[in-house]
C-alpha cells in the first residue's frame, strides 16, 4: 500500500512535469510573441525593458528553465495583462470562490440527484420515473447559458426576487447554484437509476429478500451502498468540473471565479496566466484521480486486492 | 478581432457614457421640471471587463480609463457647454502659454487635495510625467508624452528622466516645455497620463501600486472605495475633492458583466441604470420604451479595410481603387454591421475637430466624390480592376485573380461578414475572394511581416486632433502596416500638427487626407456608434442624457444626478 502510494505520487509528478512542458512549448509556438499587442506602441528602450521583465529576451530554453524553476517554487510569474498581479495570487484568490459556488451546487445537486435516481429506479416505468427522467434529459440537454439566462429572466426580471448577477451577497449565490446544480441532478439521477436497477438484479439482493428482510432493509443495506460506487467515479471528475466547467455560469453571473478568469485570460492572450491556470487544472485533476483511486480502495475490497502490490 | 472590436465598441460606449455630461441649459424641459434631485444619489452601472490596473503610468485599456476619469483630477477637464468643448479647470486654476507656443505654465489651486488630505503640488505632476517617460517603467501610453522636450532621448535611454521638459517652478506652478509648438497640447493634457502621482505612495506599494482600491490615492471627484476583482468596483464621493459642492452622486457602483444577455437581464431587472445596445433587436426594444433615454454618440472610432501596398497585386493603385470603389457603404452598413454603425467616406473620424470645426464637414466625403467621378466617366470598378490587371500583366479575367482578405477573428460574426465580402466582390468585381480567419495575435503577426493582401480593422482616436489619426499612416509610424509612404502626406500632416493658425491647419489636414484617400491605401467603411440607454431618472447637469454629445468631453460622473428614481 505504501509502495503503491509512492509510485502513484511519482507518476503524478512526472505527468505534471509533462503537462507543464507541453503547455510551455505550445504557448510559445503560437505565432506572435506574448507581448506583441502590448508592446506594439512602445519606444525601443521601453520595449526592451518590458521583454526583460518577463524574461522574453532570453533564449527559449533558458526561458523554459526559468519557468520550470519558478514552478517548483509555486511561482508562476506575473500576469502580462494585469500589471503587479502574480498568477499564483490570482489562482489563490479566484479558486476558493469557484469552489464555494461549485461545491455548494455539487453537493446539493448530487444529493437531489441521488434521491431522484433512487425514486426513479424503485418506481421504474411509472410516473415518478418518467418525471425524473424528463428532468434528467432536460438537465443534460439544455445549454448552461440558456438555463442561466432563463433563470435571470424569470427570477430577476419578471419576479424581481433575486439579483440577476453579481457577487458578494448570499442572494447572489442562489441562481448560479441552481444552474450549476441542475447538471449534477441530471447526471446523478441517471447514473444512480441505472446502477440501482443493475444492483437490484444481483444475486445477493435475491438472497437478502429470500432471507425475509424487509424491503426497506434490502434497499438501504444492500442495494444503495453498492449502487453508490459508480457515483464515486463521476464525483471526482465533477469536483474538477467545479473549477473548470463553471466558466459559462461564472461569466453569466459575474462570479469572480477561476473559470471566468481562465477564459478571459485566453481572450486577452495573457500567456503567463494561461500557462499558470492550465498547470493548476492539470495538478488538480491528477490529484483528484489519486484521491478517487484511494477512495475506491477503501470502499471496495475487490479493487484493493487487484491494484495493490 | 471581433472580441476586441466589440470590446472597443462597448468600451467606447462606456467612455461615451461619461461624455454624457457637460453643456449648457437643459433643453429637455419635460425632464428638467419632472422633479427634484433624489435624496439618495447613486448610480449602478457596468463595465464588460476588469480594468488592468489603476496605475496611470501603466494602464492602457478603456476600463481603467473610465475609472480614472472619475477618481483622478488632471490639470484640466474637457467638458461640454452649449454644444461646444469647454476646457474647465482641474487641478490647474489658470494656465498660459509662451508666445512661441512651446512653454506652458499651469497654476495649481492651493485647495486641491488628495483623498488622504495631502495637498496636490506641482512636483507630483513632474514626478508622474518623469515616471511615465522613464523606459524602466514601461508605460504603454508614453505616446502622449512625446511632444514634451527631451522625451525621445529619455525613451531611448540616452538621457535621464529628470531631464524631461517638466519643472515645478514652485509648489503650485508647473511648467511644461515642448519640443515643438503643439496647438492641441492643452486638450491632450486631459489624458490619464497627465494625472499627478505621489512618489511616497508609488514607492510604498511598488509593483502593487494601483492593483487594489487601497493601493492608490485619488484626487478626483470620487475615490475607489472597493474593488472586488472581476466582479465589482464601488466609487464613493471624495470629501477632499476641491469641487465637491458640485458633485451630486454619493456612490457609483460598477458591476463587471461580460455576457450580453446577462447585461440585458441586469438592465431589465433594474440592477443597472445603463446599457449599451449591441443589436438591432435590443435597440428597437429599448427605443420603444419610454422609461429609457436613448443617447446616441458617434464618431470617435472608424472601421476600415486596408491594402498591403508591398503586395504584388495591391502595389497597383488601380486595383486598390477598384476594391475601394466597389464597396457600397450603405449596403455594407446594413448587411455587414446590422445598421448599428454609420457609413464613413473619409479617413478622419467625424468627431475630430480643428478648433470648433469638424474636419469631416470641411473635407466632405472624398470617397463619395471619387465614386461619382467614376460613375460620370462611365466606367465600373470592374473596368478599373481589369485595367490594373493588364498593367501588371495578369490578364483580364478577374475570376482568376488570387486575392485573400484577412479577418482578425474566428467567431460567427466574422464568418458572416466574410461571406458578405465574398458575395459583394463576386458581384461587383467578379472576383473569387478568399477569406482568412485568424486570431488577433496571428493576424497582427502577419501584418507586421507583410503577409497579407487586404485586412480589416478598427481604429480609435485618442484625442481631438486629426493629426492623431493621420500620423498612423506616416512613413515613420506605418501603424497599420500598409507599407505606404508619401512625402507630401508626411509633410502636410506634420505641418498641420504644429500650425497655430486654425484655418491653415485645417487646410493642411484636409489636403493630407485627400492624398491618402486618393491613393486608395485604405477604404474607410464606417464609424462606430454607441447606442446607449439609461433609465429616465438619470440626468446630467449640462448636457442631459438623450441630447447630442461631443465625443471628446470627459467629465466622468462629476455632473450626473438622479431625479425620480
Amino acid at each position: 500500500m505504501f509502495k503503491y502510494t509512492i509510485k502513484r505520487i511519482c507518476y503524478m509528478i512526472i505527468t505534471l512535469f509533462a503537462v507543464a512542458t507541453i503547455t510551455f512549448f505550445l504557448m510559445r509556438s503560437i505565432p506572435g510573441d506574448p507581448l506583441a499587442s502590448m508592446a506594439r506602441t512602445l519606444p525601443e528602450q521601453t520595449k526592451a525593458n518590458y521583454y526583460a521583465k518577463y524574461g522574453l529576451d532570453q533564449p527559449l530554453f533558458t526561458q523554459y528553465l526559468m519557468y520550470m524553476k519558478g514552478l517548483v517554487h509555486f511561482d508562476l510569474g506575473e500576469s502580462i495583462l494585469y500589471a503587479g498581479r502574480s498568477v499564483t495570487g490570482e489562482i489563490a484568490r479566484t479558486s476558493p470562490i469557484s469552489g464555494m459556488v461549485g461545491g455548494t451546487a455539487l453537493i446539493i445537486g448530487t444529493l437531489i440527484g441521488v434521491v431522484l435516481g433512487i425514486i426513479a429506479a424503485l418506481k421504474k416505468n411509472r410516473w415518478p420515473d418518467y418525471i425524473v427522467m424528463f428532468i434528467a434529459i432536460l438537465g443534460a440537454t439544455i445549454p448552461v447559458f440558456v438555463l442561466a439566462s432563463l433563470m435571470q429572466y424569470v427570477f430577476a426580471v419578471k419576479l424581481g426576487w433575486l439579483p440577476a448577477s453579481g457577487w458578494g451577497k448570499p442572494s447572489n449565490m442562489v441562481l448560479p447554484v441552481i444552474v450549476m446544480g441542475f447538471g449534477s441532478v441530471a447526471t446523478y439521477a441517471r447514473y444512480i437509476k441505472s446502477s440501482m436497477l443493475d444492483t437490484l438484479g444481483q444475486d445477493y439482493v435475491l438472497t437478502a429478500r429470500a432471507k425475509g428482510l424487509s424491503e426497506r432493509a434490502v434497499i438501504l443495506k444492500h442495494v444503495l451502498r453498492n449502487s453508490l460506487l459508480p457515483a464515486v467515479t463521476i464525483f471526482s471528475s465533477s469536483v474538477v468540473g467545479v473549477f473548470t466547467g463553471a466558466f459559462v455560469t461564472e461569466k453569466m453571473f459575474s462570479i469572480p471565479g477561476i473559470g471566468f478568469y481562465y477564459v478571459s485570460s485566453i481572450n486577452n492572450n495573457d500567456y503567463t496566466m494561461i500557462m499558470g491556470t492550465t498547470v493548476f487544472y492539470a495538478a488538480l485533476f491528477i490529484i483528484m484521480q489519486l484521491v478517487v483511486d484511494f477512495a475506491y480502495m477503501i470502499l471496495d475490497p475487490r479493487i484493493r486486492v487487484s491494484s495493490g502490490d | 478581432m471581433k472580441k476586441r472590436m466589440i470590446a472597443l465598441v462597448l468600451s467606447s460606449a462606456m467612455v461615451l457614457s461619461l461624455a454624457a455630461c457637460g453643456g449648457g441649459g437643459k433643453t429637455d424641459s419635460k425632464k428638467a421640471s419632472s422633479g427634484e434631485k433624489d435624496e439618495e444619489q447613486y448610480i449602478n452601472t457596468y463595465m464588460v471587463s476588469e480594468p488592468t490596473t489603476l496605475d496611470p503610468s501603466l494602464r492602457s485599456d478603456t476600463y481603467s480609463s473610465e475609472i480614472l476619469i472619475s477618481t483622478m483630477e488632471g490639470l484640466i477637464r474637457i467638458e461640454e457647454r452649449d454644444g461646444e468643448y469647454k476646457i474647465m479647470p482641474g487641478d490647474a486654476e489658470t494656465w498660459e502659454k509662451s508666445d512661441d507656443g512651446k512653454v506652458w505654465t499651469f497654476h495649481i489651486g492651493k485647495d486641491r487635495k488628495w483623498s488622504d488630505g495631502e495637498p496636490v503640488t506641482a512636483d507630483q505632476y513632474v514626478y508622474s510625467l518623469q515616471r511615465s517617460a522613464d523606459p524602466a517603467t514601461g508605460c504603454p501610453n508614453s505616446y502622449f508624452v512625446t511632444p514634451i522636450l527631451n522625451y525621445d532621448a529619455i525613451s531611448s535611454g540616452e538621457m535621464n528622466p529628470d531631464q524631461l521638459g517638466v519643472k515645478a517652478v514652485d509648489e503650485y506652478t508647473l511648467e511644461i516645455t515642448l519640443t515643438n509648438p503643439m496647438p492641441s497640447f492643452l486638450e491632450s493634457t486631459d489624458a490619464s497620463i497627465f494625472y499627478p502621482q505621489r512618489e511616497d505612495i508609488v514607492e510604498k506599494y511598488g509593483d502593487q501600486y494601483g492593483t487594489d482600491a487601497d493601493k492608490m490615492v485619488y484626487n478626483g471627484p470620487f475615490t475607489v472605495d472597493e474593488w472586488t476583482h472581476n466582479s465589482s468596483i464601488k466609487l464613493a464621493k471624495n470629501d477632499e475633492y476641491w469641487d465637491k459642492e458640485n458633485v451630486d452622486l454619493g456612490a457609483v457602483n460598477y458591476q463587471i458583466i461580460s455576457d450580453t444577455s446577462a447585461i440585458t437581464n441586469a438592465y431589465d431587472s433594474g440592477q443597472i441604470d445603463f446599457i449599451s445596445a449591441s443589436s438591432q433587436e435590443d435597440l428597437q426594444k429599448y427605443e420603444s420604451d419610454d422609461n429609457n433615454t436613448y443617447t446616441k454618440t458617434s464618431g470617435g472610432n472608424i472601421t476600415f479595410q486596408f491594402y498591403n501596398t508591398k503586395d504584388k497585386i495591391f502595389s497597383n493603385k488601380k486595383i486598390r481603387e477598384a476594391f475601394t470603389l466597389a464597396v457600397d457603404h450603405d449596403d455594407m452598413n446594413d448587411m455587414g454591421f446590422s445598421g448599428m454603425r454609420e457609413p464613413l467616406y473619409g479617413w478622419i473620424a467625424p468627431a475630430l475637430t480643428v478648433g470648433e470645426k469638424s474636419l469631416r464637414e470641411e473635407a466632405g466625403d472624398p470617397l463619395k466624390d471619387l465614386k461619382s467621378d467614376l460613375d460620370k466617366s462611365g466606367k465600373t470598378p470592374k473596368d478599373i480592376l481589369i485595367e490594373g490587371m493588364k498593367e501588371l500583366g495578369l490578364g483580364d479575367d478577374p475570376s482568376k485573380l488570387d486575392v485573400t482578405y484577412s479577418l482578425a477573428g474566428t467567431s460567427d460574426w466574422f464568418h458572416t461578414f466574410g461571406e458578405y465580402l465574398q458575395q459583394m466582390y463576386k458581384e461587383t468585381l467578379g472576383i473569387n475572394l478568399k477569406i482568412d480567419f485568424s486570431e488577433w495575435g496571428i493576424f497582427e503577426d502577419n501584418l507586421t511581416n507583410g503577409k497579407y493582401q487586404i485586412g480589416f480593422m478598427s481604429w480609435g482616436a485618442y484625442y481631438n486632433d486629426p493629426y492623431d489619426m493621420l500620423s498612423v499612416n506616416m512613413t515613420d509610424f506605418n501603424q497599420i502596416y500598409t507599407g505606404w509612404s508619401n512625402e507630401e502626406y508626411d509633410q502636410l500632416s506634420k505641418a498641420g500638427s504644429i500650425e497655430m493658425d486654425e484655418t491653415k491647419r485645417m487646410d493642411d489636414y484636409v489636403k493630407a487626407e485627400r492624398i491618402f484617400i486618393e491613393d486608395y491605401v485604405t477604404c474607410p467603411l464606417a464609424t462606430s456608434v454607441s447606442h446607449q440607454f439609461s433609465k429616465s431618472y438619470v440626468h446630467s447637469k449640462y448636457v442631459d442624457y438623450g441630447e447630442d454629445q461631443l465625443y471628446f468631453a470627459h467629465p466622468g460622473w462629476k455632473n450626473v444626478y438622479t431625479s425620480g428614481r
